[in-house]
């Protein structure tokens, strides 16, 4: 009898998890996976594409952009300064452009896709789906905000919430601007799978008609993102005068000001 | 313009003697440059002394003790970041204080000691970099076949 009964229930019990499948997976088509690693697609004849340099030739700049442009890059110094070599983030749209050539990581689940590139280990979250975060509690980033939907088997991605930036390399922008990005998978003459990304930037303070990018990504060849550590000046500077009054039998309680106020001494 | 700053060694030196690590403060905020004082058409090859080799992110940065015609005195050479070393082949403690060592370089527009690393050799093992120019990602001359996280060693 007991075994009878045990019987019966784990045939129940499967042909709920069965009928639960089939629920699940008629409710949720099969969506393409993006979840790997990734880098720069080059197609044959085609120069590599970076988001360093300068804004890209042929930008529809409104007037206030050309102004933009023409202030911050007054302020470059004759290193052409960017802000990746002061340990900060590209930000979005340039980070997807590869800047460098480094690797990037795409987790993806139903409800998020993120977005890893090694350089600063930058971040994206792009939520999908109904659970958003409230407009009022999205905190501006370099990378805003971005909430994405599937459009057949392409997930379409809205980023809003942008700092200003206006130090991006190739596509400089306001924080007025939107991104709209286009995830799809295709794949090469050989049969590789590739990510296709296409994004439109509309930004009524710098663009005149809404700038394109387009660009591909194949998969990692040797499979790993390195740790990309990148120092932090002022951190390490405050350390060492910590470390300096300690020694000195002192509490280690200087503060950055103390960091700052050394600095300005010598100038 | 003072030449380029390194972190980790101004680090040291703050530790090790105050007041001329103090003289160098002022030259913080230039600590990491772009790439646009190197000349990138051309190639040296310089000898010397390992005196720091710093396999750092944003940028690599180098002392290296050089002996010529001017005298005796440490240059200071920049290259590509830490993601790019070890995937061009570099491995942790590879280059110590006191190895000899060959830098191929890009070398300073304006003609000073130093230099942007494109390739080095060093206890027999050669390390080279892909012909991208680091601040524009684009290629700089056929002088190598590489691409931006290849190993490919220059030809020269």
């Amino acid at each position: 009898m007991p075994s009878t009964l045990s019987a019966v229930i784990k045939a129940m019990s499967l042909a709920a998890a069965v009928a639960a499948c089939v629920a699940v997976s008629a409710a949720e088509p099969a969506h393409p996976d993006f979840t790997g690693l990734w880098t720069g697609h080059r197609e044959a004849g085609q120069g590599r594409a970076s988001g360093f340099g300068g804004p890209q030739a042929g930008l529809p700049l409104t007037e206030e952009g050309k102004q933009r442009i023409a202030d911050y890059n007054k302020l470059l110094g004759p290193e052409r300064a960017n802000p990746a070599a002061y340990c900060v983030d590209y930000g979005v749209p340039t980070v997807m452009e590869l800047p460098g050539g480094y690797p990037i990581e795409f987790i993806q689940k139903p409800e998020q896709l993120t977005i890893i590139y090694e350089v600063e280990n930058e971040t994206r979250r792009i939520y999908i789906g109904d659970r958003q975060l409230p407009t009022q509690k999205r905190l501006p980033s370099r990378d805003g905000y971005s909430e994405g939907h599937w459009e057949g088997d392409t997930l379409v991605v809205k980023t809003t919430d942008l700092l200003d930036g206006q130090d991006q390399g190739g596509h400089p922008h306001s924080d007025k601007a939107t991104v709209v990005e286009r995830f799809s998978l295709t794949k090469d003459d050989k049969g590789t799978k590739l990510i296709s990304y296409e994004a439109s930037i509309t930004d009524p303070v710098y663009y005149t008609a809404p700038v394109k990018i387009a660009r591909k990504y194949e998969p990692l060849a040797d499979g790993f993102i390195i740790p990309y550590r990148c120092p932090d000046e002022f951190w390490y500077s405050l350390l060492e005068l910590r470390r300096d009054q300690v020694k000195e039998g002192k509490p280690g309680n200087a503060r950055m000001s103390d960091v700052y106020k050394a600095r300005e001494a010598l100038e | 313009m003072s030449t380029i700053a390194v972190s980790t060694i101004l680090r040291r030196l703050i530790v090790a003697v105050a007041a001329p690590a103090l003289v160098l403060w002022g030259t913080l905020a230039s600590a990491h440059h772009s790439a646009a004082q190197f000349d990138f058409g051309q190639r040296i090859t310089v000898e010397g002394t390992v005196k720091e080799f710093n396999v750092t992110n944003p940028h690599t940065e180098a002392i290296v003790t050089v002996k010529d015609a001017k005298g005796t005195r440490d240059w200071r050479f920049e290259g590509h970041s830490a993601s790019h070393f070890y995937r061009a082949g570099y491995t942790r403690d590879m280059v110590n204080a006191g190895d000899k060592i060959a830098i191929l370089i890009a070398p300073r527009k304006d003609g000073g000691d130093g230099g942007f690393i494109q390739a080095f050799t060093v206890n027999g093992k050669t390390v080279g970099f892909g012909n991208l120019s680091p601040e524009s990602g684009k290629p700089l001359d056929s002088a190598t076949t590489s691409n931006a996280t290849g190993s490919g060693a220059p030809k020269n």
